[in-house]
């Protein structure tokens, strides 16, 4: 018979950790059984599922059970470990699953392996339209689809196509967009670092949509590894005859180069980023003229995201009706997110459009890291918005998050706590977007600067009344009047803070104070003398010497000295440091 | 290099890889940054030094980022783990219990659910 293994976790999140109890006594119980060396009980470092009481998950294959009861461990003893039957009462049933399309391979293959990747269903793709499809054909295949670009503005993919290959003319260009430079965002990275050859045969598939014969990789020098990879993966391609002429043997050619960027966040907005390639300066240029019809070089240009050709061969191989059967009416497939802030499991998680905000951060990323009570979820990085805790039952489409005032964007995914202030995650927004502002237009480079200004005045405690109207005001007028996708959605996390959170702001232009004890210029520390004991701890951590006194006297902050760093907070065991 | 036809890449596909245990090791810049590297090459080293029929293998990024450097571990005989937080001692327990006794490890198994 062979071994079976039973995983065994705690997953209560409040209260002592009783994994290592509930192991011994569940394996002692099957030493006791008929099954005593047919099972091996394990402790799980992490079981998948979170906040349900004690889970089994039983190797290879079983069921998991949830919430067991010390009471059930008989029973489950005897009825699944020896008796080999599943107990109904507590088999989980289905929580929010990841489902890996753009990621089935990322983890599961050598990335600089062709042949491994060719194993896992890899170039069928190309192959397929190669030689059973017109250009119009796939096209055709990607309207069905449904598939829509995952660069953040959620344009239909088959259009863009559509429209490249309908502009007349022999030279064009596919670009893949690599430039990723949302706070907290790294999805591309993974995929150009797990999977190169898919977004390249991606690529490959889209020039002979569009009848294109060049594209270009074009990719932030932050990402050496990425850059190594896909250089590899284009030299194997290469020797191979998946790029070159005579594709495979077709009448196809195509050729792609690597195109490094110097991290400049607006070198990923598509005009800025055609011009960064032809050699000149990353900034963006009115539309239209759409890159489509006058793109690189002043020919008709598809510009793509990484994420959106990763896509591309599964659509090929599946079919567009196969894809257009994952996720909701207007958002098809999946997305994969970057999931960091104050989340437990913080990484990448792949699920089909339409589930929950609430599903991705507790039933996938375990929950608030903390313990604490979850106050937004913010998307998109500085073009999105926060999106508050009663709307996270919200499924996630792209018409869903513009509705909340934010944005699907790339896919980062930051999770926002109780400690988490606000009018300061709005000025770290603020504060990215007047760094990364090219100047070129004056709403954007004076309109982010001045609502910069105004959070700043605010969590300093000099806010005045009529500074949340004038922030909605430069606000609109930004929205209205950027040349880029950069400055018309650079206020957005202004809005929707302020939208959500206006009671902050007001707690901080009012009572000066910031309930998330963030904004340091609205704090005071002192010490309490009737809990203090004299521990000294907070006189010798003290990085400034605010701290006098001694254990005579007992021990005083100096206000004028005082940094307000909140060491002494943190290392006073006895509650004993007041902040108000 | 010979160039392929489609015809290759249907014979390649065809030619299922042989049904061998493997080690993976996590290696984007996530499992890099955590030590993946070390642990790599550890393990590399080992599986060598006690001639153990496994291969170690390099991939990309599993997803768990908070857990890495991670290891996936197919045996013969033991389902298929993953071990997160993976440094040297643990990938010493990683051959000397797993690869040798056959036996999983405790408190270092991250099981995600995820489907393929
Ligand atoms: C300021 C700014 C930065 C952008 N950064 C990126 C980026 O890093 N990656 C990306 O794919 N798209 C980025 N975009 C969107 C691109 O302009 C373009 O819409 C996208 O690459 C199209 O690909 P898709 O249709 O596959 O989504 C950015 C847009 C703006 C306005």
């Amino acid at each position: 018979m062979d071994k079976k293994y039973i995983l065994v976790k705690d997953t209560r999140r409040a209260g002592s950790n009783q994994t290592e109890h509930f192991a011994g006594l569940l394996a002692a119980k099957i030493q006791a059984s008929p099954a005593a060396e047919a099972v091996q009980v394990v402790r799980a470092a992490d079981i998948g599922f979170y906040d349900q009481g004690l889970v089994l998950k039983f190797l290879p294959g079983g069921p998991v059970y949830l919430n067991v009861s010390e009471a059930d461990l008989d029973r489950v003893v005897r009825e699944t470990v020896v008796g080999g039957r599943v107990l109904e009462d507590l088999a989980a049933a289905g929580t929010a699953r990841q489902l890996r399309v753009v990621l089935r391979n990322c983890g599961v293959i050598n990335p600089e392996n062709l042949e491994e990747y060719i194993r896992r269903d890899g170039y069928r793709a190309l192959s397929r339209a190669l030689f059973e499809y017109t250009p119009d054909k796939v096209i055709e295949e990607f309207k069905k689809s449904g598939l829509r670009g995952r660069g953040g503005a959620g344009y239909p993919t088959w259009l863009k196509w559509h429209l490249t290959r309908s502009v007349p003319g022999a030279e064009k260009y596919v670009i893949c967009n690599a430039d990723e430079g949302d706070p907290g965002a790294y999805m591309d990275r993974s995929i150009l670092e797990g999977d190169p050859h898919s977004v390249l045969e991606g690529m490959i598939i889209a020039g002979y949509a569009i009848g294109a014969n060049h594209g270009y990789f074009y990719i932030r020098a932050e990402y050496p590894l990425a850059i190594e990879r896909i250089g590899k993966a284009i030299e194997q391609a290469r020797e191979r005859g998946l790029l070159g002429t005579g594709i495979l043997g077709s009448d196809f050619n195509f050729e792609v180069d690597i195109r490094l960027g110097a991290g400049a966040f607006v070198c990923g907005e598509e005009t800025a980023l055609i011009a960064s390639i032809e050699g000149k300066r990353g900034t963006p240029r009115p539309r239209p003229p759409y890159p489509s019809v006058s793109g690189l070089w002043g020919k008709p240009t598809s510009i793509n995201n990484v994420e959106t050709f990763a896509n591309v061969p599964v659509v090929m191989t599946r079919g567009g009706d196969w894809f257009a059967g994952i996720g909701t009416e207007k958002s098809k497939g999946t997305k994969v997110f970057a999931v960091t802030g104050k989340v437990k499991n913080s990484g990448l998680v792949e699920v089909p459009m339409g589930v929950t905000l609430r599903q991705i951060v507790f039933d996938i990323g375990g929950g608030v890291r903390s313990g604490k009570k979850i106050k937004a979820v913010q998307t998109g990085g500085p073009s999105g918005g926060v999106i508050p805790e009663d709307r996270l039952d919200t499924p996630v489409d792209y018409e869903n998050l513009q509705k909340l005032g934010s944005i699907m964007g790339s896919g980062g995914m930051i999770v926002m706590d109780e400690d988490d202030c606000m009018v300061d995650i709005a000025k770290f927004y603020l504060g990215f977007c007047v760094e990364e502002s090219c100047g070129k237009c004056a709403p954007c480079r004076i309109g982010t600067y001045q609502l910069l200004k105004i959070l700043e005045r605010i969590s300093e405690g000099e806010g005045r009344s009529e500074d949340l109207d004038r922030l909605r005001l430069i606000a609109q007028a930004m929205q209205k009047a950027s040349l880029c996708g950069l400055g018309q959605t650079a206020s957005n996390p202004v809005l929707s803070t302020l939208n959500y959170f206006e009671t902050e702001y007001r707690e901080h232009i009012q009572a000066k104070r910031c309930r998330s004890f963030k904004c340091r210029d609205l704090l005071t520390y002192s010490i309490i003398q009737s809990k203090c004991k004299r521990c000294r701890q907070c006189f010798l951590n003290c990085p400034v010497q605010a701290i006098s006194g001694d254990r005579e006297v007992g021990f005083y902050i100096q206000l004028d000295k005082c940094i307000k760093c909140g060491k002494c907070f943190e290392v006073c065991k006895f509650n004993a440091i007041a902040r108000e | 290099m010979k160039k392929w036809s489609k015809s290759d890449l249907d014979k390649i596909r065809a030619s299922r890889e042989p049904d061998r245990d493997w080690i993976k090791v996590g290696m984007s810049t996530c499992g890099i940054a955590a030590g993946a590297e070390a642990v790599f090459e550890y393990l590399r080293d080992e599986v060598a030094r006690r001639g153990l029929p496994i291969e170690v293998k390099k991939c990309g990024c599993l997803g768990m980022c908070y857990a890495e450097p991670l290891v996936e571990v197919r045996a013969a005989g033991l389902p298929q783990v993953i071990y997160g937080q993976v440094n040297r001692e643990l990938a010493r327990l990683i051959v000397e219990n797993h690869l040798v006794e056959k036996k999983l490890v405790s408190d270092h198994i991250y099981s995600f659910n995820r489907e393929e």
